[in-house]
C-alpha cells in the first residue's frame, strides 16, 4: 500500500515514544511514519529504539514554527541538512506565502489555522517550488458544532485552490498520542467527508514516501542529481 | 408499521471494532458517545437513515449494526470518537460482515482480554529513564502505559499516561512484562 502517516509528534512534545507510535501505526496498516516535532522539541526521546522494530519505516523530520518569514527561512535552512522531511507550521498569510516560496520546504501544514484561506500568489508559488499542502484532520476529530463547520469551509476552499494549481496534498491526523492515530481506511473516510476525492486521498497518503525518496538522493541544484 | 416481508427489510451490516482506551469504558457510555458523534456530524436526518445500534461490547471488542449502504459513514463516526465520558479512547474497525455470527467468528478473538485485565491501577513497578519517570499502569505485550511523575508531560495530548514500549527501556526485552534494565 505504501501509506505513510506524515506528521506525528512524539515525546517530549506528545505523550508517546517514537517506538510506541511506530508499533501502533504498523498494527493499523501503515508502511511508514514520519515523526515531526516542532522546532525546539526536535530532541526525540529514544530515537534508536525504532531500529528494533521490523515491518515499518520510521523517519524523523521537523515542523518549523516561526513568528515571521525571516526566522522561518533561517530555521528551514538550518533544518534542511539535518532532516529528510521539513514541514512548516503555517497560519498567518505571510508565513504561508514565505513557506510556499521556499524550495527547501517539503510541506506546508495548517495553512488554515488563522481562519484564512491560502492566497492565489501563495498557491502559485507552491506550484513552482513543489511545496505540498498538508491537511491536518485533527480538528475534524476534536472539534464539534459551529467551529467544525467553519474549519470544514476553510479546508474546502483550500482544496479548490490546491486542485486548481495541481498542488500535491498530504493528509494526516497530527497525532500526539497513539490514541490519535487512525487507520488508513478511516483517514481516507475522514478526508472524503472533508471534501476530498477518493483518488486524492490515495495519492495524499502515498506522497510522503515519495518526498522521503527524493530527499534521500543527492541534488546539485534544482533538477540536477549527483549520481 | 414494521414490515414483516423479508424483501422490504432494511439490509444490515455488522462492524466489528476494538476499543483502545486508557481506562474501563462501559457499553452504555460507548453507545451514547457513538449516537452523539453521529448526530453532531450528520444531523438528525443523517442519523435517521442510518440507525446505528451497539449489539455487543465486552470492554474491548464490540459489534455495531448499521445500514448496508452507509458503512463509510460509520467509519467516519467511529473515527471521530476521541473521548468517552472524559476517558481518552480510539475505536479501530476490525472488519465488516453481513451476519453477527460471521462478524464474531472472523474478527473478534475468542480469548479477548477481560475488563479486569485492563483496569487502570498501578501495578507496583516503576520506570526511571533519562527525562521520563513514573509508575507502570498497564503493560500489554510490548506496550507500556506509564503514569508520569511530572503530570504536565502529557499536557499537549490530553492523555493521562505516557505510551512507551519495551524497546525504550535500556537494552530492550522480548516482553514488557519481563524484567529488564530500567524496570524495577
Amino acid at each position: 500500500m505504501n501509506y505513510f502517516e506524515s506528521c506525528l509528534h512524539s515525546l517530549p512534545e506528545g505523550s508517546d515514544s517514537p517506538s510506541r507510535l511506530a508499533l501502533v501505526a504498523r498494527r493499523l496498516g501503515y508502511e511508514g511514519i514520519i515523526i515531526c516535532n516542532h522546532i525546539g522539541f526536535e530532541k526525540f526521546f529514544r530515537p534508536d529504539a525504532v531500529n528494533e522494530l521490523k515491518g515499518i519505516k520510521v523517519a524523523f523530520g521537523v515542523e518549523v514554527v516561526a513568528n515571521n518569514p525571516r526566522s522561518m527561512r533561517s530555521r528551514v535552512a538550518a533544518a534542511r541538512g539535518r532532516f529528510p522531511f521539513v514541514a512548516v507550521h503555517g497560519g498567518s498569510e505571510e508565513t504561508n506565502k514565505a513557506a510556499c516560496e521556499d524550495p527547501e520546504v517539503d510541506v506546508l501544514f495548517h495553512p488554515e489555522e488563522g481562519r484564512r484561506v491560502l492566497g492565489i500568489a501563495a498557491a502559485r508559488a507552491a506550484q513552482m517550488n513543489q511545496v505540498a499542502i498538508g491537511f491536518d484532520l485533527r480538528p475534524l476529530i476534536h472539534l464539534r458544532g459551529s467551529s467544525r463547520s467553519r474549519w470544514l469551509e476553510v479546508v474546502q476552499r483550500n482544496l479548490i485552490l490546491a486542485r486548481k494549481f495541481e498542488l500535491p496534498m498530504i493528509i494526516t491526523t497530527g497525532s500526539r498520542s497513539h490514541l490519535d492515530i487512525r487507520a488508513p481506511r478511516e483517514l481516507r473516510a475522514l478526508a472524503e467527508m472533508a471534501g476530498f476525492e477518493s483518488c486524492e486521498t490515495e495519492e495524499a497518503l502515498r506522497y510522503p514516501a515519495r518526498v522521503l525518496e527524493l530527499n534521500s538522493r543527492r541534488w546539485a541544484g534544482p533538477g540536477v542529481e549527483i549520481l | 408499521m414494521r414490515s414483516r416481508l423479508p424483501v422490504l427489510r432494511m439490509r444490515r451490516r455488522y462492524i466489528a471494532f476494538e476499543l483502545d482506551s486508557e481506562e474501563i469504558v462501559f457499553p452504555k457510555d460507548l453507545a451514547i458517545e457513538i449516537i452523539s458523534c453521529q448526530s453532531s456530524l450528520f444531523g438528525d436526518k443523517g442519523a435517521s437513515v442510518n440507525r446505528l445500534k451497539l449489539i455487543s461490547f465486552d470492554g474491548r471488542y464490540g459489534l455495531l449494526r448499521c445500514s448496508y449502504s452507509r458503512i463509510e459513514e460509520c467509519r467516519v463516526v467511529l473515527a471521530t470518537i476521541y473521548s468517552i465520558t472524559g476517558i481518552r479512547a480510539a475505536i479501530r474497525v476490525k472488519g465488516v460482515s453481513g451476519t453477527i455470527k460471521a462478524a464474531t467468528e472472523k474478527y473478534i478473538p475468542k480469548l479477548s482480554l477481560s475488563i479486569a485485565e485492563t483496569s487502570a491501577e498501578n501495578d507496583g513497578r516503576r520506570i526511571e529513564l533519562e527525562g521520563v519517570s513514573g509508575w507502570i499502569i498497564h503493560s500489554h505485550g510490548r506496550e507500556i502505559d506509564l503514569s508520569p511523575d511530572e503530570k504536565n508531560r502529557t499536557k499537549g495530548s490530553d492523555t493521562r499516561y505516557l505510551g512507551l514500549t519495551c524497546f525504550d527501556l535500556c537494552g530492550g526485552c522480548d516482553d514488557a512484562d519481563g524484567t529488564a534494565d530500567g524496570l524495577r
